[in-house]
Parts: structure tokens; C-alpha cells; sequence
């Protein structure tokens, strides 16, 4: 479910996924992380790092596909994924380890 | 089996486990089994920084301003944390270097100590800038009940392990009678129990611990005091956050059994031991935070608040190592910090202006004659 891609995408950029979280419903393009997608609608994501070596940003992901244009440096327990720096490929859906 | 400082057998250090295996030979990092580690020495050597480059001169003038119980909860917040790494400084060398099985891991558990060490001088830096008698500070720390109250647990795993090993090593497996201890058991099992135990309360003092001063710290800074130790506080969250990713990998890593399958059984073993380490740090450190407040809260926190931070931050360090979480505080009640922690390379929050890296080499001209009259030399 999470893959590695070597290197940046190129034109696949204003693919728009949605993301379920609970009740609500997002929409969150390939251009940039779930995280600041996530903040910029006003939800708030734990994190520290940003840069994908903390795992603070750890969320769960219940179905879809999300990418890492790095690989990051945090464990990722299956099951979940890093916000701060996993790309959205497909729809999606999460939730909060507290949920 | 003993100890050697270059092991004269040949073997093929890819299929070694990471722990118990042959002791390391050739420091070579063209291959690794668990590149993870290269990549966190890689990483903690692009994190270096030197205490001194960061400029404290206005904490000083900070410092004399804040009220006593403000001091308090200031210097309580110092002594802990040079307790802490203090401890962190050596035991990850003693404990786990004469263990230790992959070139790549022993490397990182040298690069991760160093850094430790540079915790420790950091807060020589900062104590030497704020206090003119640095020693009763550091004094204390050996005898300040609610320090060392915390001493006990934070080194407790660690010794037991170094003690297991020493034993093993001298006089390999078997039960020993050690006077004043009693009799020890050394087997494969109890020693890879005590390793797996000692790890998840690394995990804990670096990934639990330190949050309740690093919190503290930033309240401060939220009100434009103690800006420069703030930077310190800040650098040093960086580098322990890659710390406690190194320590939540071992962790993962032996759970998982891919890198030595009974690691998989033990940990499996200790999942209710380990969450009791987790559960008792977080109780220790609320209890901590009560005795930093007891004579008065700062604003923006208290011993509440902060307990809740504690139970918050517990529950997050739990998920990340396949616990349950512990529990019900389900958010986070200082979400301001997050800003705090964040590294400068990461642009997040647009009001934070002053970027500690751009400190490097600063000097401060905003003094006056009168700042030094203190200052012995
Ligand atoms: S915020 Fe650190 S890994 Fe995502
Ligand atoms: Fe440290
Ligand atoms: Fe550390």
C-alpha cells in the first residue's frame, strides 16, 4: 500500500484525491504533503519534524495509496503513515491514533 | 566469551544480528544490513552543532528578572536535564558497544552519545551564563531528592544490562553469585530480555522525559524570555528526535524477529513490562511537573496542563512502538509548541522569525558595562 518512488513525479500534479477523516471530507491535490493540506483546512496534526525522522505526524490509514518522494527516516508501523511528508496517490481515508 | 576490540574471526557481518552476535571487527559502512542506521549517523553529523555559537547575553539580564518560583522551575528544568544526559552521554557506549554486532550500528550508538555530550556542555553554557556559582547548581543534582528519585528509574536498565554483560563476559553463561546482588542468571534469553527492556527505557527518557523541561522551556520563550536557552532547547530536541527514531527502530526491528527471531518471542514477553515503562515514566514526570509548579505556576502552564501534555505525548510515543496507548488525553493541550520543536529548515510558522541557525557566529552588542560586573575572570 505505501511505495517509494525514486524521484519527484512530473505531470500527474493537479490530481485531486479525497481524503475521509471521520465524518468530514477533504480534498488534497499531489503537490505538496497531507500535513500542510490537512492544517490549511484547519486540522490539526501533531508533528515535530516535518522532514519525516520523528514519527510524530504518524496517522492511521484505514485504505488508498500515499507515496514518499524519500524514504523516510521514522518507522512506519503498517497501518499508517507519515503526513508530513507522504504524498496522496488515490483516495483515502484516515484517522487519529486517539480515534 | 570476552570482549575484543577487533575480532580476529571472519564472518559476514550482513547476516549478523544486530545484538549478541560477533563482536564488530572491520568499521566498514559500504554495506550495511540495516542502512537505517547509516542514514541516522548521516543525519545526526548534518544536525552538529557548538553550544557557544548560540548567544545567551540577554537570558542573563532574563534570568535576574524572572520571579523566584519562575528561577525555580528554570534551574529544576537544567538540573533534570543534565541528568538525563548525563546519563545518556556514556551509558548507550558502555551498555551497548561491547553487544553491539553490525559496523553501521556501532557507529550510530557512537555518533548518537557524542551528541549527548554536547547536551551536557550545552547546559555548562547555559548555567555559567545565568548563575555566578555554577557549582551549587550542578551539586545539586546528586542530592535533590526529586532528581534523584528519577536517577533510580532512568538508570536502572542500563545497569542491570552493563552487570549482565560484564558477568557474561567474564565468566560467560551460567548462574553467578555476586556479592550484595545475589545469585544472577546469565543466559541468552535473560540477557537479550535485559537489552530489549533497557531500549524501551532509552526509548522512554528521550522520547518522554525531556518533554515536560522542553515545554517549560518554549512557555518561556512564548514570552520573549530565555530566548537563547529556547534556541539550545530547540537544537537539542532536533537531535533527540532522531534519538528516540534510532531507539523506536531497534525496538521495531527486534519485535519484528526479521533481525533475530527471538528477539520476536521476548518482545512479545516484555509487551507488559514495557508498557509499565512507559506508564511509570509518564507518572514520574506529572509528579515532576507538580514539583516544578509547587510554588506557583508560569503562565501559559501548569501542573495540569502539563500532565495532560505528558499523558498526550506518552500515548504518541506508545503508537509509534505498537503499544496500546495509555491514556484518554486524546489531544494535544499546548499545541503552540509543535512550532517550537519544529526544525528551522522547515518553514511553519511565518511569525517565528529568528532562526536559530542563523545565530552561528552571532555577537550580541546589546551590553552594557554593568552586565559583567558579576562575571569573575
Ligand atoms: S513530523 Fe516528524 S516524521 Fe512527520
Ligand atoms: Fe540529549
Ligand atoms: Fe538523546
Amino acid at each position: 500500500m505505501t511505495t517509494l518512488t525514486s524521484n519527484k513525479p512530473d505531470k500527474v500534479r493537479d490530481k485531486v484525491h479525497r481524503v475521509l477523516l471521520g465524518k468530514k471530507q477533504i480534498l488534497v491535490t499531489e503537490d505538496e504533503p497531507l500535513l500542510v493540506q490537512l492544517e490549511r483546512e484547519g486540522i490539526h496534526v501533531e508533528y515535530q519534524c516535518r522532514e519525516g525522522y520523528c514519527s510524530s505526524c504518524s496517522i492511521k490509514l484505514l485504505w488508498g495509496h500515499v507515496e514518499y518522494p524519500f524514504e523516510p527516516l521514522a518507522w512506519v508501523q503498517s497501518g499508517y503513515m507519515l503526513a508530513c511528508c507522504a504524498i496522496v496517490k488515490s483516495d483515502i481515508e484516515i484517522a487519529f491514533f486517539s480515534d | 566469551m570476552s570482549y575484543s576490540t577487533f575480532n580476529r574471526k571472519q564472518f559476514d557481518s550482513m547476516k549478523e544480528p544486530m545484538f549478541f552476535g560477533e563482536n564488530v571487527n572491520v568499521a566498514r559502512y559500504d554495506q550495511q544490513k540495516h542502512p537505517i542506521f547509516e542514514k541516522l549517523i548521516e543525519k545526526q553529523l548534518s544536525f552538529f552543532w557548538r553550544p557557544e555559537e548560540v548567544d545567551l547575553s540577554s537570558d542573563r539580564k532574563d534570568f535576574q528578572k524572572l520571579e523566584e518560583h519562575e528561577q525555580h522551575i528554570f534551574l529544576s528544568n537544567l538540573k533534570y536535564q543534565t541528568l538525563l544526559d548525563s546519563v545518556q552521554g556514556r551509558s548507550p557506549n558502555v551498555a551497548l558497544l561491547p553487544i553491539v554486532s553490525l559496523p553501521e550500528l556501532e557507529t550510530w550508538i557512537e555518533t548518537w552519545s557524542f551528541s549527548e555530550t554536547i547536551h551536557s556542555r550545552s547546559y555548562t553554557h547555559i548555567i555559567r551564563n545565568i548563575v555566578n556559582d555554577p557549582t551549587k547548581i550542578f551539586d545539586d543534582i546528586t542530592v535533590n531528592k526529586e532528581i534523584t528519585k528519577r536517577a533510580d528509574s532512568v538508570s536502572v536498565y542500563y545497569d542491570r544490562l552493563i552487570e549482565m554483560v560484564s558477568l557474561y563476559n567474564t565468566l560467560g553463561l551460567g548462574t553467578h553469585h555476586v556479592p550484595e546482588h545475589g545469585d544472577i542468571e546469565i543466559s541468552m534469553r535473560s540477557l537479550k530480555k535485559a537489552l530489549y527492556l533497557t531500549v524501551a527505557s532509552v526509548n522512554v527518557l528521550e522520547a518522554i522525559r525531556f518533554y515536560v523541561s522542553f515545554a517549560c522551556s518554549f512557555a518561556f520563550a512564548e514570552r520573549t524570555l530565555m530566548e537563547g536557552n529556547a534556541k539550545i532547547i530547540k537544537l537539542i530536541a532536533r537531535d533527540e528526535a532522531l534519538h528516540l527514531t534510532g531507539t523506536q527502530h531497534m525496538l521495531n526491528l527486534m519485535a519484528s524477529g526479521k533481525d533475530d527471531p527471538e528477539m520476536a518471542i521476548i518482545a512479545q514477553e516484555c509487551k507488559e513490562e514495557m508498557r509499565n515503562i512507559f506508564i511509570e515514566a509518564a507518572e514520574q514526570e506529572k509528579d515532576w511537573a507538580s514539583y516544578l509548579f509547587k510554588d506557583g505556576s508560569m503562565i501559559g502552564l501548569n501542573a495540569q496542563i502539563l500532565g495532560q501534555y505528558v499523558e498526550y505525548i506518552t500515548n504518541v510515543r506508545m503508537q509509534a512502538v505498537g503499544l496500546d496507548t495509555a491514556f484518554g488525553t486524546k489531544h494535544n493541550p499546548i499545541p503552540w509548541i509543535n512550532a517550537w520543536l519544529v526544525s528551522d529548515n522547515v518553514q511553519v510558522a511565518p511569525q517565528e522569525a529568528e532562526i536559530s541557525s542563523y545565530l552561528v557566529g552571532q555577537i550580541d552588542n546589546d551590553l552594557s558595562e554593568s552586565d559583567f560586573d558579576d562575571f569573575d575572570l
